[in-house]
């Protein structure tokens, strides 16, 4: 099998590396391949379509002013730029619903490392958004809405189990076995 | 179970920020320890965790947004491109040793001066990026102003008062804006108690309806409510009353506790 996911990460590297040297050409380039799933993910966030253009302009702004930030040795580009992307996105969200709230800011300004395991390397993105799709099908309901709640709203596990009016102790097993048979899931059909 | 194991169950939680403040202190004391199996797990979590973005229904972001995007990316090319320095020639004649040697002088200044105009520049470029953020800032607070305003004078806006059961405590006022939603106000607010919360309950004119709840707040350090609720659950012709009681951190489906405070919509 031709490893495009594999193609695509060296790329998206050499890109970044044009970055550097303010290459206009390459910064549009990574844009026209990865503003779509940024985008997609951002208005699932905001649920709203003008504050997502705005939290997108300001990650690829952050791409373009400090590319030097992701290193392609440490992981592939696309799970870091859509973790930057997550951040910004829950970060909004937070300021614009809790602005009176004092609370201690649990995003990273940067994303760290996703390290893409063995069996990932070979998949293009978007065999695996089909299979991940696929994959959390076959999860119970409350196990979809609880990782949801937790990647999409960036809700705490007590916040979880508060707005579903379930024990912790279930929330925290719903999400973790609920990732775990996504991994697995993606380790067989690889 | 192993302690080690305690650690591998907390991994994807921290992947997914998910985690309670003791739970994430834990982990990272150990991270910090130098543990290379939850190292690895980790990492590897973290690519499971950001896989998820793919559950995001397919969108396209606007035309516009690249326009803006690439018109910023050029602009600030331009302003970074370095200087570029002129070629001298590959002999020089004798007679001409004064005027190279003024040559290489002000090519040794211009290359220091294009140095410090490039530094300045993204000193410039900095300021200019703190400044934008700021003005990012005011304008979303101005935004939320103008639009608190808007309720508040609107001769659409219904003005309710949300009476305290407890004398002791102060009135509260809404008003509620038929499309905009609900804006309310109040001072001298206690503020509650353990981890507890404020949360808006619409209550259904509808004989039987249980309270629809919504936004959950905090009074400020002085003890000020400004609160903008702009997706009310309920419309107003639909609403009786508002009622406001104090629920654990991250608000209820349900009221666990009888309402502090309670004003008749229509």
């Amino acid at each position: 099998m031709t490893s495009k996911y594999g193609d695509g990460v060296s790329s998206d590297a050499t890109l970044v590396e044009r970055l550097l040297h303010r290459d206009v050409s390459a910064f549009e380039e990574l844009y026209d391949r990865h503003s779509r799933i940024v985008y997609a993910l951002v208005v699932r966030i905001l649920q709203q379509a003008p504050t997502a253009e705005e939290v997108c302009q300001d990650v690829f702004l952050q791409l373009w002013r400090n590319a030097a930030l992701y290193q392609s040795a440490r992981g592939p580009f696309v799970p870091w730029l859509l973790t930057l992307a997550r951040n910004r996105a829950l970060d909004h969200l937070r300021l614009k619903s809790e602005r009176q709230r004092r609370r201690e800011d649990q995003t990273e300004e940067l994303p760290a490392i996703a390290q893409a395991p063995e069996y990932e390397k070979a998949l293009d993105e978007k065999r695996r958004a089909e299979r991940i799709r696929s994959l959390i099908g076959t999860l119970s309901a409350p196990q979809k809405k609880a990782i949801e709640m937790a990647y999409f709203e960036g809700l705490s596990h007590s916040e979880i189990a508060n707005a579903l009016h379930e024990p912790l102790g279930t929330v925290k097993s719903w999400i973790r076995n609920g990732l775990l048979r996504l991994k697995e899931g993606l380790q067989t059909a690889s | 179970m192993s302690e080690q194991d305690q650690f591998r169950e907390l991994i994807e939680g921290y992947a997914l920020g998910a985690l309670d403040a003791s739970e994430r202190a834990m982990l990272e004391a150990h991270l910090a320890a130098g543990c290379p199996e939850c190292a690895k797990a980790l990492e590897e979590a973290r690519f499971l965790v950001s896989q998820l973005a793919y559950l995001a229904p397919p969108a396209e972001p606007s035309e516009m947004l690249k326009a803006r995007l690439m018109r910023t990316v050029r602009a600030e090319q331009s302003a970074a491109r370095p200087t570029t320095t002129p070629s001298r020639g590959a002999s020089i004649p004798y007679w001409l040793w004064a005027g190279v040697a003024a040559l290489l002088l002000l090519s040794a200044y211009s290359t220091w001066d294009a140095r410090r105009l490039q530094k300045e520049v993204q000193e410039v470029k900095a300021r200019a990026a703190a400044e934008l953020k700021h003005r990012q800032q005011l304008e979303q607070e101005l935004t939320e102003a103008k639009h608190e305003a808007w309720i508040l004078t609107d001769p659409s806006s219904k003005k309710i008062d949300i009476m305290p059961n407890d004398k002791e405590m102060p009135m509260l006022q809404a008003t509620w804006h038929p499309e905009l939603g609900i804006y309310i106000t109040g001072q001298k607010m206690p503020m509650p108690k353990g981890n507890k919360v404020l949360q808006l309950w619409l209550i259904p004119k509808k004989a039987g309806a249980k309270p629809m709840p919504s936004h959950t707040f905090w009074p400020d350090a002085s003890g000020k409510i400004r609160e903008m609720v702009d997706d009310p659950p309920e419309v107003m012709a639909q609403t009786k009353a508002l009622a406001i009681t104090e629920e654990p951190e991250g608000g209820s489906q349900q009221p666990t506790s009888t309402p502090m405070w309670v004003g008749g919509v229509s």
